[in-house]
């Protein structure tokens, strides 16, 4: 386990140095005429792409699991808990 | 405790009562009460944004004092109380103590809160929830402003009081044979909450007794007019109430914690993760503050740091999650009314959560700050998942109060008529604040698609309004008439349960 | 009471994090652009006040209510209040920024078709905030 903290903090630092370097690196420099309602929906886009990706996943997975395992089911067994007083 | 109706007691036997099960009650039936008034303000919001111009409220002041008390109710009167209520039946249980640690303190933190109630509901303030400087200093009618700041002001100091109540029957006497490492989640719950609050709460008490000084012209702290700089409010109001959601999602998720396990028929996948989510929650909660206030003319580093600071507090939420998909596999789970409430209060948390780091990201901010996706966003959070969370732990725990068992039909159908209600109100919210509608408005121009999307949200408000009149009616007739609980298992799941009712009320 | 956490748990948590590290990134991106205003853009002064706008161009003209600008040049909103907070929103080219009475606060955006839009108050300012609302007119540059 203490090895698995190591690693994370290590790729934890690796991943956040470049982020925060060029986060101070960024200039003042004027920018561009830029259309900001493709910028902000483009953004706005991608996010919902990756949250409606996530979303199925975690809510497939529930929904598949009460069917799955909901007591009514035939393969329903008991837990090994039932009957002690965990 | 229990058999409240099997046993009766004349009623100033509770009312005066210190025990922890009485005031428990007292919390359960004060919350019940303000969560129907509140949700009528609801209807009667949904109901006059049906169609553009006025329908059943005449005038936009009404309409403002209306949504105004609306999310003060709810929030302060119905969520918070009950989870007191929930945390004074079960904590002293779960840490095996006779009783909270001050049950004088305990008696007087509920008092504190029908005074503040009245003063809420009698002065029918209309700043809004936030009570936004300078408009709540120069323009806000009085004395329905004042009256909301000393309301505020006692529930503030009746969540310290419960607070410390709880923190030091949890960690002071719980049983020595205790580690502090075995009191179950839902207890954990509460000390994380409650160290929260004690954190949290002088920062908005200040503000209160500022605005409060304000308002009488004496000061000028947020009034400009006087040098003062509303934005100080805004910052010392979220530094309070950021971590409040905090206070308010964490004892919800300690139920879930108590529900999940118990009808999966499993212990809980992760003990430890769920204590290390908990602690972690409540340390980060309070690096987010300054994501509410995005537009407010903050300047790029600060916007920067208040959104790592936001994302910083999601892995902990999603470890929840984990735990409660990983308890559930490989169970043998009993669909009983409380682990229905439980399960869709997992499935909007996601939701809630996934449109939560959407508005932390800064430039989206544009879009969606003050709009209805906002108001869809944290209607996911305290209905769908809070909201879920405890009226699932209330049938979970209604036939330890009353020793009777609520009829099962009626609580499936109040969940899926609520579960069906909320999405149609909530995500359609999402979608018109998109559209560009503002929160808080008591009219809008006739723009078709404001139309449709206010409709659908009505509708779904509507079928909300009948599930919960289906719910009254449920809890009021089985506590009466429902057939006797088995209080050894009521729900017919085995394992060893919290038992409430060996509990020895001294008025029994 | 069982339960320590598990591999699944930490692969988990990993992907949360790289997510919202991701997430984290993009919008900062994001916003860089958004946030840095053209050399050559036009000052307009916006003043919000119970309850409507009025506007100040560079050149001293003076609008209430409505704001007629060009298409295809860069404007840069300096936004204040006279009374209460309310908030200046144009949302078909999602410029918003709050007006806080003492604060001047800016945001700039570059109009690039003809068109009408709406401008209205997104933070509550009491009695007639629901229709504090002006509008935009984008018109032609060479007329």
């Amino acid at each position: 386990m203490k090895k698995m903290i190591v690693l994370f903090l290590v790729l934890a630092v690796m991943v956040t140095v470049p982020v925060i370097e060029s986060a101070f690196a960024a200039g003042d420099e004027p920018g561009q005429y830029l259309d900001r309602r493709v910028i902000i929906w483009n953004l706005f886009f991608k996010m919902m792409t990756i949250a409606f990706v996530v979303g199925a996943v975690v809510s497939g997975t529930i929904i598949w699991q009460c069917w799955r395992f909901r007591e009514s089911n035939p393969k329903a067994k008991p837990t090994p808990y039932e009957g002690t007083d965990w | 405790m229990v058999l409240e109706l099997q046993k009766p007691r004349p009623i100033w036997q509770i009312m005066f009562s210190t025990h922890h099960t009485d005031v428990g009650l007292l919390y359960l039936i004060t919350s019940l009460a303000f969560l129907f008034m509140g949700g009528a303000l609801a209807l009667a919001i949904r109901a006059e944004l049906f169609l553009p111009g006025s329908q059943i409220i005449s005038d936009s002041m009404t309409f403002n004092r209306i949504f105004t008390v609306h999310g003060t109710t709810l929030i302060f009167l119905f969520i918070i109380p009950f989870a007191s209520s929930v945390g004074n039946y079960f904590v002293p249980i779960m840490v095996r103590y006779k009783d909270m640690a001050y049950p004088k303190l305990n008696a007087i933190a509920f008092w504190m809160i029908p005074p503040a109630g009245a003063l809420i509901w009698l002065g029918f303030a209309d700043f809004t929830w936030y009570a936004t400087p300078p408009y709540s200093i120069i323009s806000a009618p009085g004395p329905a402003a004042d009256m909301w700041i000393f309301g505020l002001k006692i529930l503030g100091i009746s969540s310290v009081l419960g607070a410390i109540n709880f923190i030091v029957t949890i960690l002071k006497c719980k049983h020595p044979d205790m580690s502090i490492g075995q009191v179950p989640l839902l207890a954990w719950s509460f000390l994380s909450s409650s160290l929260i609050i004690l954190v949290a709460i002088p920062t908005f008490a200040a503000a209160l007794l500022m605005l409060l000084t304000d308002r009488l012209g004496v000061s000028g702290f947020f009034n400009p007019a006087l040098g003062g700089d509303p934005i100080a409010y805004a910052h010392l109001f979220w530094f309070t109430f950021h971590p409040e959601v905090y206070v308010l999602v964490i004892p919800a998720i300690g139920m879930m914690y108590e529900i999940i396990p118990r009808f999966s028929r499993k212990p809980i996948h992760s003990y430890q993760s769920g204590i290390f989510a908990f602690v972690l929650l409540s340390i980060v909660g309070f690096s987010s503050w300054a994501h509410h206030m995005y537009a407010t003319g903050m300047s790029f580093t600060e916007k920067t740091v208040f959104m790592v600071g936001t994302l910083a507090a999601v892995p902990a939420s999603a470890l929840h999650v984990f735990n409660f998909v990983a308890t559930m596999w490989n169970g043998r789970i009993k669909f009983a009314t409380p682990m229905m409430w439980a399960v869709g209060g997992i499935a909007l948390f996601f939701s809630a959560g996934a449109g939560g780091v959407a508005n932390a990201a800064m430039p989206l901010d544009f879009q969606t700050h003050d709009s209805y996706w906002v108001v869809g966003h944290f209607h996911l959070f305290v209905m769908g998942t809070i909201a879920f969370g405890s009226i699932g732990f209330l049938y979970y725990m209604f036939p330890y109060v009353t020793g009777r068992m609520y009829n099962e039909k009626m609580g499936k159908l109040h969940f899926v008529m609520s579960f069906i209600g909320t999405v149609m109100v909530f995500f359609t919210q999402h979608v018109l604040g998109l559209y560009g509608m503002p929160r808080r408005i008591f009219d809008y121009p006739p723009i078709p698609e404001w139309i449709a999307m206010n409709q659908i949200a009505s509708v779904g408000a509507m079928i909300i309004g009948v599930s919960m009149v289906i719910f009254l009616a449920n809890m009021i007739y089985s506590s009466g008439k429902g057939k006797l609980a088995n209080t050894e298992d009521p729900f017919g799941v085995g394992g060893k349960y919290y038992y409430p009712f060996e509990v020895k009320n001294p008025s029994h | 009471m069982s339960g320590h956490s598990s591999w699944p748990e930490w692969i988990y948590v990993g992907v949360v994090i790289a997510l919202m590290v991701w997430v984290g990134a993009e919008a900062w991106e994001a916003e860089r652009l958004v946030d840095h205003v053209p050399a050559d853009a036009e000052v307009i002064k916006v003043t919000g006040q119970q309850w409507f706008w009025s506007f100040e161009h560079e050149d001293g003209t003076k609008e209430i209510g409505e704001l007629h600008v060009k298409a295809g040049k860069a404007y840069k909103f300096e936004i204040e209040s006279k009374d209460v907070n309310h908030s200046f929103n144009i949302h078909d080219y999602v410029v918003l920024m709050d007006a806080v009475p003492g604060r001047v606060n800016t945001v700039w955006f570059a109009p690039t078709e003809v068109g009408q839009h709406d401008i209205q108050c997104r933070e509550y300012c009491g009695l007639i905030h629901y229709n504090m609302r002006g509008t935009l007119y984008v018109e032609d540059p060479s007329s």
